[in-house]
């Protein structure tokens, strides 16, 4: 089963909002697919909206550093919004860090922080 | 006795359309109209699949709450009339349940598993977060490195009726060299595809925590989720 998660553009930023099952495949795509997107429309920042992601594990962690990091290789701002507290406090007490994305509360405080940018 | 489209449809009412619920239901076939109390294990397990998927996809808040609910309402619990004379027991007495993972979409039927059953035994909605985080690890470890192997999860309560969830991860992969889970209990150890972090994560998680890995033989973790008084 072949997927793939969908890119919007807002103004100059492109947001993904994650709604599925992240994998490796997945995930390596859509870091892909944002690397070209940031090129091509000269973003200046990459939101990724995980509230509808209950559980982030050490894995997903991973990918959304991954995917941090290479944005702001590519000299663009990363942000992942919509963590929810239950989330926060698990991610806190397993000793996790997120340090290569900001994070905001929800999108509109995200666009904002990246106009200001 | 109550359908599956019934008691599920009352929890779905006012978060998702009729017209998608409608369709939700189709996808369930002859299951949606079976009375919850017939259902099967693993009917049950081939109904919340859909109806997790379903209600990620189209409810716009509360998924976690909505999945949860519909587990709840799945599950023969106290006052339905199966289990003949147990009907008054509490919801610890369940019996254990095993769940076979062996690839990666296991590891969410078995994470949601562990969510509805932390929030069944009366965890509070924190500690079932945490409950799943945990089990999506474990699992994922099971995936990654023995490629299969099960998880069991078991409700307990002690005497003082403090009620918590056993969680048994066990495999029969390559093990844990010694080597290595130094490195993984320093925090130096780095694997492809994860943060060689699942292991320690789980141990910061949760109350007790063993692990009993034999290279060769196998990995078994056994922790324990305790609920708050």
């Amino acid at each position: 089963m072949d997927q793939e998660l969908p890119i919007i553009q807002i103004r100059n930023c492109l947001l993904v909002s994650i709604q599925t099952e992240l994998h490796d495949r997945l995930a390596l795509d859509l870091q892909a697919a944002l690397m070209e997107r940031v090129r091509k429309v000269n973003a200046r920042g990459v939101i990724l909206d995980v509230s509808a992601v209950e559980v982030i594990d050490s894995y997903i962690t991973r990918i959304l550093h991954d995917i941090g990091k290479s944005v702001r290789f590519m000299g663009a701002e990363c942000f992942i919004v919509g963590i929810r507290p239950a989330v926060a406090m698990t991610l806190i007490e397993m000793g996790v860090e997120l340090d290569s994305v900001n994070t905001a509360l929800n999108l509109d405080l995200a666009m904002e922080r990246l106009e200001l940018l | 006795m109550k359908t599956v489209e019934k008691e599920i449809g009352a929890i779905l009412a006012g978060t998702i359309s009729s017209i998608t619920q409608r369709s939700i239901f189709n996808r369930l076939g002859g299951l949606a109209t079976t009375p919850v109390q017939q259902l099967t294990p693993s009917d049950r397990s081939t109904i919340l699949q859909e109806l997790e998927n379903s209600i990620r996809l189209f409810a716009r808040s509360n998924s976690a709450q909505l999945i949860a609910a519909c587990a709840k309402a799945l599950t023969p619990g106290p006052g339905s009339p199966a289990g003949p004379g147990t009907s008054a027991a509490p919801a610890a007495m369940a019996a254990p349940k095993k769940l076979p993972i062996e690839q990666e979409k296991d590891i969410a039927t078995a994470r949601l598993e562990a969510w509805s059953e932390a929030v069944r035994i009366g965890l509070s909605k924190f500690a079932s977060v945490k409950v799943a985080t945990a089990v999506s690890e474990l699992a994922r470890n099971i995936v990654f490195y023995a490629g299969k192997g099960t998880i069991e999860l078991r409700s307990l309560k002690d005497d003082r009726g403090i009620v918590g969830l056993q969680i048994i991860s066990a495999d029969q992969g390559p093990g844990i060299p010694a080597a290595k889970l130094e490195e993984i209990w320093a925090g130096t150890y780095k694997s492809q595809r994860g943060m060689g972090k699942g292991l320690v994560a789980v141990k910061k998680l949760v109350d007790d925590f063993h692990l009993d890995t034999r290279p060769g033989i196998g990995t078994t973790v056994t922790c324990v989720f305790r609920g708050e008084r």
